[in-house]
């Protein structure tokens, strides 16, 4: 079943076309990478789904109920974690997660277990102090905790790792992780390896669509491979592979890259050996989502 | 009803942490005991400039002092209490849209018109509250130091002053669910109290306007009747709920 879909999405901000058409779904118990670059339309498209954004068209469904802007029913199944989550400052941590607990209706003994396993879980669970002297990284832990409070069925993070250093980004990939056995994972980002540490699908934005969305494994099959790398050991061996095969890219002195079957490299493996060349290396270029993104995006 | 609630313990505990609470009351404590102390140094200053004055051949002669004169001074200033109020807490939601804590309480599934309720609750209580305190200083300092009786329609001529700051209490509400900048909010609420007065200027209109309630020097020497202030108190009234009322579907609608 899909937690999220999105049909045919689009927003105009003045001229500027963010969303053109914007089609999207998220199957349960996913960890969903939603990429693009920046300024690509995450957020919007986030902020969208929170009904906090008039669309100009299109409709998006939450656990098969539609979201109507301004008003915030389907909110109930979600948990929102944004790039920058601002707390009320004079409120510790707890209370604040029992501010959140009681706005969404949960009764008195829940909020207070849910709040301390959740805080133990981002490892919060002894801070006493008020949420103004948190740093970054605690913030965004605490987000994390709020956002899994009422026990959602989507949990929507926006760039969660963006602004973090190795450690808290490693620190919020793991909670995010733990919590796909609760809830289905959306999150955006920009940094691909994120999303080939955790997810187990992606889609990518670009020009106000899904240029293309899959498991990883799909993703990646969708090109068997990148190409070859060739290396030569001395300049004029490349020079004359080059004028005998014209599809050969140089990328250095030495160094030539060609994409295309392998018809093609098998052909370029006999000219070598019978001409006796002298070869560096021949390698595979694995796909990676980094070249993917690339191709999808330029 | 419990978010509403919640909510609202919010607002309180916002006040009381960030110290908007310790300032509200000191701001009126501040202002309930310069009224009185005014009326008491008046004869004294007086006495300390009359030689100055005679040589400008003004004659000081016994200045009589007595409750009125403290009760004059109180409604002279609690306009500036007033407008203190309002600089405090002008930025009670554009705060919040700038800090975007908002959007995590909204996502947990509060009633956008919950948010403009609680604040609503919060910002008339503090109202009450300090110009209730700034009332009863004043008046304790005059039954103590004169009489109060010599001051005819006291209680209504404080009730309709209430009402005025209930009045531009509820204009900050509504600028506030429409702009998202305090500055902005401040300068209309400004503009709207400004017309109202412009509104007193034309002589057949000028009862209904919601500027007459801060006129309550003639109902305290009797030259007016309470009947004379009913009109206005209607218009205020009506209007303080339409600036609420207002405020709910444009809240509703706001892009967050």
């Amino acid at each position: 079943m899909d937690v999220l879909t999105i049909q045919n999405l689009k927003k105009k901000f003045g001229s500027k076309e963010v969303l053109c058409g914007l089609d999207l779904s998220v199957p349960e118990h996913s960890i969903f990478g939603f990429i693009g670059k920046n300024g690509a339309g995450k957020t919007t498209t986030m902020k969208a789904i929170l009904g906090f954004l008039r669309s100009d068209s299109g409709e998006i469904h939450v656990m098969g109920e539609k979201v109507h802007f301004g008003q915030t029913g389907t909110n109930r199944y979600i948990g929102y974690l944004p790039d920058v989550p601002e707390f009320y400052s004079y409120m510790t941590p707890t209370e604040y997660l029992t501010l959140c607990g009681e706005v969404c209706g949960m009764n008195k003994a829940d909020i207070a277990a849910r709040s301390k396993e959740l805080l133990d879980l981002v490892g919060l669970g002894q801070e006493c102090r008020r949420i103004k002297g948190f740093s970054r990284g605690m913030k965004q832990r605490l987000g994390i905790a709020q956002a899994l409070l009422n026990r959602p069925k989507l949990l929507i993070c926006d760039e969660p790792t963006s602004a973090l250093d190795p450690a808290g980004r490693k620190e919020i990939l793991d909670i995010l992780l733990a919590a796909r056995q609760q809830t289905t994972v959306l999150f955006s980002t920009h940094i691909l390896s994120d999303v080939e540490r955790i997810c187990t699908e992606a889609a990518f934005l670009h020009n106000g669509k899904i240029a293309m969305q899959g498991t990883i494994a799909q993703l990646r099959n969708k090109r068997a491979s990148d190409g070859f790398i060739i290396e030569t050991e001395k300049k004029g061996a490349a020079d004359t592979l080059i004028k005998a095969f014209g599809d050969l890219k140089r990328t250095e002195q030495t160094v030539l890259v060609f994409h295309g079957g392998e018809d093609r490299f098998f052909s370029i493996m006999q000219y070598v050996a019978e001409n006796r060349m002298s070869i560096q290396r021949m390698e595979r270029i694995e796909p990676t989502l980094e070249s993917l993104f690339l191709e999808v995006t330029t | 009803m419990k978010p509403l609630l919640s909510f609202l313990k919010k607002e309180y505990l916002e006040v009381a942490r960030t110290g908007k609470l310790i300032i509200l009351m000191l701001l009126f404590v501040l202002f309930g005991m310069m009224n009185p102390a005014i009326a008491k140094l008046t004869p004294w200053m007086m006495e300390m400039l009359s030689d100055a004055m005679a040589e400008s051949g003004l004659l000081v002669t016994n200045i009589q002092v007595d409750a009125m004169t403290s009760w004059t001074q109180f409604f002279k200033n609690i306009p500036m209490a007033l407008i203190a109020y309002v600089l405090i807490f002008s930025d009670i939601f554009t705060k919040e849209y700038k800090s975007g804590t908002l959007l995590l309480v909204l996502t947990k599934g509060l009633p956008r018109y919950k948010i403009v309720l609680a604040k609503t609750v919060l910002l008339l209580s503090a109202w009450t509250f300090g110009y209730g305190l700034c009332f009863a200083i004043t008046y304790g300092y005059n039954a103590y130091f004169w009489d109060n009786d010599i001051a005819q329609n006291l209680f209504f001529s404080i009730a309709i002053w209430w009402l005025f700051g209930v009045w531009v209490i509820c204009l900050i509400i509504m600028f506030s669910s429409l702009l998202q900048n305090n500055t902005e909010v401040i300068l209309c609420a400004g503009g709207t109290v400004l017309l109202s007065y412009l509104w007193g200027v034309i002589p057949k209109a000028k009862a209904y306007s919601p500027a007459v309630l801060m006129d309550a020097g003639s109902l305290l020497i009797g030259a007016e009747g309470t009947g004379a202030y009913i009109k206005a108190v209607v218009v205020a009234t009506a209007l303080c709920i339409v600036c609420v009322a207002v405020s709910i579907p444009v809240i509703n609608k706001k892009q967050l």
